[in-house]
């Protein structure tokens, strides 16, 4: 059974079916080989209830805070002053986008919004001051993964519904990681910039009054950060409760910078409704691929199969941290989760394995 | 249908904000004056499940729902425009069957009158009607882009079949949002 499982589900995804149809295809497929009730008939109270699941409220909010946040150029701001700050190092900026990639992390629970909001304030430097184009892409891509390690996190919203999980200590359990991976990025780039000079571009300049002057430019993302973390730990709010916070901190930050316009918000709009469709897609199809999975007593033969296996708690990590190193060269993050949680965190149940699977998405 | 689908967008990504004001006064009433508005929860699942239905069928004009591709990439235009094809077909049976199931349960709760368990009491009939409403929208698109997509495999144009259903890469999505972001720079103030 659990074979067979593996085998359709490679198949689907390795075929490019889109990642909800696979989970759901999977689930539709096992209910009918294994079941003896058509377990479909319970389909329409999924779906409804995961769909208005309140901790799964969180995405939405945080993809909208993330598109508002790119549009109000916070972004820009944040890079320059950073850029002031960190010029002394060996790789000079690319040291910044990794710094910056972090401090947006702390605001965005999205790599991609994380990515793509750095790098369209930092891609102009390129040129201007002869960075390698590949190392320079590199700091950028690789400080995205921060995005989802670096509370908030939508992938951990959507492993802690998955599994069950509280979603603040899911958060505490990041922290530390990504500011590791962060600090591992830096030195990476500090001995390549060591070695090949050349790679590193010029070195900026800066005095103090200017860095002092920019200094203000960071406090929009610690508003952010402390709304949407902070409120957590301090008691006041839910991990949702701390988005919506978040969206109006946000709405905050783009007015007083004159960026919060209809437009804008319609432009926002579009962008997270569409990204918050399509992770319910995959949402709603793995809740109904986990409730098969659970019904046909996969589940059972996980473990089983897992403690056989007679392996230590760190092998077991180990094996855990290989399978999504190899899995990341050819998946991405969210739907590599959400397709193996159902099948592997039962019997790990373990946080330790996100913030693993996602850093070694980076490697990808 | 891509402005349908549009207005679909800017439809629950309005329910969304208001959720999220709602839900954020609520917090501060709660924190500052030890006083709850009340059921800012329950209104904002139903925020998200009907934006989400109604999201749906934009993300799949848009090619946004995603997809693996790194075996893809190595198959022949005609293999690729047949798993174009295929996917689309299951994603849209996939959800076809969630909304006929899903109006079972709509049906359901009209005949019994079932109301929310909270002090609102919403008739459970009127979120879930909308949210029903924005997936049958979903099988509509689909079924549209469908034809579309047969339409132009008879003509044998592969690459509109492309356009219309394939994977999106990766550097027409940066393009896009780079492209996005001038514009607004260009049109807002700095």
């Amino acid at each position: 059974m659990l074979l067979s499982t593996l085998l359709i589900l490679i198949a689907l995804l390795a075929l490019a079916v889109p990642v909800a149809a696979g989970l759901g295809v999977l689930g539709l497929t096992l209910s009918a080989i294994y079941s003896k009730l058509p377990l479909s008939l319970a389909m329409g109270e999924i779906s409804w209830a995961t769909s208005n699941n309140f901790l799964l409220v969180a995405i939405p909010f945080f993809v909208l805070l993330g598109e508002i946040l790119l549009r109000s150029g916070m972004a820009e701001r944040m890079y320059n002053a950073l850029v002031l700050w960190i010029p002394w190092l060996p790789g000079g900026l690319m040291h910044s986008n990794i710094a910056a990639c972090a401090m947006f992390a702390a605001t965005s629970g999205s790599s991609v919004a994380t990515a793509a909001t750095i790098g369209t304030v930092a891609m102009g430097e390129i040129e201007k001051r002869g960075y390698s184009e590949r190392l320079f892409l590199g700091t950028i891509a690789a400080g995205g993964t921060l995005g989802i390690l670096i509370p908030p996190s939508i992938n951990m919203i959507v492993y802690g519904v998955l599994t069950d999980t509280s979603i603040p200590k899911l958060y505490l359990a990041g922290v530390i990681p990504g500011l590791v991976l962060a600090s591992l990025f830096s030195l990476t780039v500090l001995m390549i910039c060591s070695i090949w000079p050349r790679l590193g571009g010029q070195p900026t300049s800066a005095n103090w009054s200017a860095r002092w002057r920019a200094l203000p430019d960071l406090i929009p993302p610690l508003v952010i950060f402390l709304a949407v973390i902070g409120s957590i730990y301090a008691g006041w709010a839910t991990a949702t409760e701390a988005a919506a916070l978040g969206v109006i901190a946000a709405l905050g930050v783009a007015a007083v910078r004159r960026r919060l316009t209809f437009a804008v918000l319609l432009l926002a709009f579009e962008g997270t409704m569409r990204t918050t469709a399509m992770i319910m897609a995959i949402v709603i199809a793995a809740y109904f691929l986990n409730f098969v999975i659970t019904s046909i007593g996969l589940t059972g033969q996980v473990n089983a199969f897992i403690t056989g296996l007679g392996l230590s708690p760190i092998q077991l990590l180990f094996a855990v941290v290989v399978f999504y190193f190899i899995l990341g060269m050819f998946m991405e993050t969210l739907s590599m989760m959400v397709a193996t949680v159902p099948i592997i965190a039962p019997s790990c149940s373990k946080p330790a394995s996100i913030p693993s699977g996602s850093a070694c998405s980076l490697l990808s | 249908m891509r402005q349908l689908t549009r207005w679909g967008l800017w439809f629950g990504g309005a329910l969304i904000l208001l959720a999220a004001l709602l839900i954020g006064v609520d917090v501060l009433l709660r924190k500052f004056l030890a006083r709850s508005i009340g059921g800012a929860d329950e209104l904002s699942g139903y925020a998200l499940a009907i934006g989400s239905a109604w999201g749906l069928g934009a993300a799949l004009i848009e090619r946004a729902h995603i997809r693996i591709d790194s075996l893809y990439l190595w198959f022949p235009r005609w293999l690729r425009s047949a798993l174009d094809l295929a996917g689309l077909l299951l994603l849209v049976g996939f959800f076809a069957l969630v909304a006929w199931h899903g109006s079972g349960v709509v049906l359901q709760s009209w005949t019994s009158g079932s109301r929310s368990q909270s002090d609102l009491q919403t008739p459970t009939v009127v979120p879930q009607l909308l949210w029903i409403a924005g997936l049958i929208l979903f099988v509509l698109v689909g079924l549209h882009l469908l034809l579309a997509a047969l339409t132009g495999l008879r003509a044998g144009d592969l690459a509109s079949v492309a356009r219309l259903i394939g994977t999106r890469s990766a550097e027409e999505e940066v393009d896009e949002e780079i492209q996005a972001l001038k514009d607004l720079k260009s049109a807002g103030p700095s």
